[in-house]
């Protein structure tokens, strides 16, 4: 298979389009707008449907529109255009509705600025919109793992009839990375026979994202966190690197993680075990694995590019059976591996 | 040089149209014998949105869209200063459209300057609300499919206190036009043709040049029919100046009148009044 050096915000849109994705609405902000600028060239090309909209919330409401009509359908942004899309991202979730949303996050709170951040990880994993909800959020490490995971969005947003968010950075979407575009055989995918199609011999049909019955509203939240039982039961995925029996366990994901196995090398030739625990999927979080690896290694290490948001879903994990510390970098800082390993070094007392 | 005007370093395109925007404004402000502490201005996000930073003068960088509301905010509990939002089209019209509209029903005293480059400047070359038809760029490889937004219209229609078109070409002519809108009470709103030297090869200083004219001495800019007309003018010749103005009453004022006082500072005052038309519903 041919390898090609792309960049990753092109390397996701040539994904959505092999993945399938049918429609496109965005709105430019930096360090993303290379997303729109690559589909606007092929997905005419493809016969598909390239819209840059008037407002990040005029986008999201066409991926509303396009995914109730039974296509599949991808939007864009970073922070700040992704908090303009929540009330929509809700909306899409309780109409049990397919769509895949990429954040290219960057610094925040507010306009922040254009650098590279996890400070959305919050935002992402506990709902971001209003009700009770979730949202099955893959978090790429690489370029390559951006596009696998480009495909694997749209299986999993069709599969569980939710929005699914692919949590990047402004790193990882500005990098270049030599990729392979292997689009994996999913199993097959019911009919979308709910879809709002106007076809003929059939009852018409409802999409709706409320139920004015209170006792009609708590069977239907009862009933798609059903569905996210079901989430977190079978879609966790993660990566374990590192040495076996470790003394700290490093947990990172993203372009943190990139650096942390540089830690974990450099840490090895001064004789430092570690091992880095990678979550691929943010929601699900992959818990059981974190508890079990915490609780051999005895120590926990969370590094971030914010100011500590994942190491509250590490803690409960741990669940108080180990220490857990923290580094972060915030506002578009990225954590050095000196940096790092110094911190882990003094932990160890090594 | 203008005391409006600051030592900060500016971030434009050398040649790009705001420079002489900036120049205009700062000195249209003193010569309306303001004072640096009494103006407030408000920006969006954008190139255009940059402006305020080196104007000397309170600043509030909002975000992208939502400069009207910010500055409807704080002119709203303090209606002695002057108020002006100051963003491009896009955030204007595009992020923040509704806004735009809703501003304009209520009449605050605010004058909105749009610095109108018909194209996203600071993402680098997209399609914005202004660009017309058929406009090739970064995202609209194809040429925009979109009719191009018309403001001025859209501002006449909806009755709109103040709205005029300046171009960066013509200093005298906008530098007056933002004199009187700043000075308007009530919501002013000038949309200014400001060339993108970057990203719009298109609309540059010399289309403008040969296509835009002054509003004639005998031009009736009370008269809203005939100014809606004149709005849709646009092509082969573009007018500027003040192309329509209707007396109102202001946000503030009706307010006031409603309450029976004269500011919002008096912590004392009863502002349920100020609802009590309001039936309590649900939504």
């Amino acid at each position: 298979m041919k390898k090609i050096l792309m960049k990753g915000n092109d390397a996701v849109a040539e994904a959505a389009i092999q993945a399938g994705c049918d429609l496109y609405f965005g709105y430019p902000i930096t360090p993303q707008t290379e997303i729109s600028e690559y589909l606007s060239l092929r997905m005419p090309e493809e016969g598909k449907v390239f819209f840059q909209a008037e407002s990040e919330i005029a986008s999201i409401y066409m991926v509303y529109g396009a995914a109730a009509a039974g296509k599949r359908v991808m939007t864009s942004s970073s922070g700040p255009g992704i908090s303009l899309k929540q009330e929509g991202i809700s909306y899409l979730a309780s109409a049990e509705l397919p769509a895949v949303i990429v954040n290219m996050s960057r610094g925040g709170p507010g306009l922040g600025n254009i650098q590279p951040s996890q400070s959305d990880y919050f935002q992402a994993v506990k709902g971001g919109g209003h009700g009770d909800y979730k949202v099955i959020v893959l978090g790429p490490s690489t370029v390559q793992e951006l596009v696998d995971l480009t495909y694997l969005a749209f299986y999993l947003a069709d599969k569980y009839r939710n929005p699914v968010i692919i949590l990047g950075d402004g790193m990882l979407g500005q990098m270049m990375e030599p990729v392979v575009f292997n689009k994996p055989d999913f199993p097959p995918l019911p009919a979308k026979d709910w879809a709002i199609t106007g076809k003929d011999g059939r009852e018409r049909q409802y999409i709706l994202c409320f139920d004015l019955d209170p006792r009609g509203l708590e069977q239907f939240n009862n009933k798609i966190f059903k569905k996210y039982q079901k989430i977190e039961q079978e879609e966790i995925r993660y990566e374990v690197f590192g040495e076996d029996k470790p003394e700290m366990l490093l947990v990172g994901y993203g372009t943190v993680a990139r650096i942390l196995k540089s830690v974990v090398r450099e840490a090895k030739d001064l004789g430092i075990r570690l091992a880095l625990l990678r979550p691929i999927t943010l929601y699900p979080f992959p818990s059981a694995i974190i508890q079990k690896l915490a609780q051999q290694a005895g120590r926990v290490f969370d590094v971030e590019m914010n100011m500590g948001q994942m190491v509250e879903d590490v803690k409960l994990a741990v669940n108080g059976a180990v220490p857990v510390h923290f580094y972060g970098r915030s506002g578009g800082m990225i954590p050095s591996v000196e940096d790092t390993l110094k911190r882990i070094r003094d932990i160890l007392g090594k | 040089m203008s005391p409006f005007r600051n030592q900060i370093e500016i971030a434009w395109c050398p040649g790009c149209g705001n420079f002489n925007l900036l120049t205009d404004l700062s000195e249209a402000l003193s010569e309306l014998g303001l004072k640096p502490s009494q103006v407030v201005l408000v920006s969006g996000i954008g190139q255009a949105a940059k402006a305020p930073h080196y104007i000397q003068a309170n600043v509030f960088n909002g975000l992208h869209g939502r400069s009207i509301p910010v500055a409807f905010g704080i002119q709203a509990v303090n209606p002695e200063l002057t108020v002006i939002a100051e963003s491009g089209d896009g955030c204007m019209y595009g992020e923040g459209g509704n806004h735009l509209i809703h501003a304009i029903r209520r009449n605050p005293n605010i004058t909105v300057i749009v610095h109108d480059n018909q194209v996203y400047g600071l993402t680098k070359g997209q399609a914005s609300p202004t660009s017309e038809t058929d406009f090739v760029s970064k995202t609209q490889p194809l040429g925009t499919v979109s009719e191009s937004f018309h403001p001025i219209a859209l501002a006449i229609s909806q009755d709109v206190s103040f709205v005029a078109r300046g171009f960066t070409g013509d200093k005298e002519g906008l530098k007056s036009i933002f004199k009187q809108a700043i000075q308007w009470k009530g919501f002013s709103l000038v949309d200014v043709l400001q060339p993108c030297v970057t990203f719009n090869r298109i609309n540059t200083f010399g289309w403008y040049r040969d296509r835009v004219y002054p509003l004639p001495e005998e031009y009736d800019p009370e008269d809203q029919v005939s100014a809606f007309k004149k709005s849709l003018e646009w092509g082969d010749k573009i007018p500027l100046g003040v192309i329509y103005r209707h007396v109102k009453s202001v946000f503030s004022d009706r307010i006031f009148e409603k309450l029976g006082r004269k500011d919002f500072l008096n912590p004392t005052s009863n502002y349920q009044t100020v609802f009590e038309d309001e039936k309590p519903g649900f939504e």
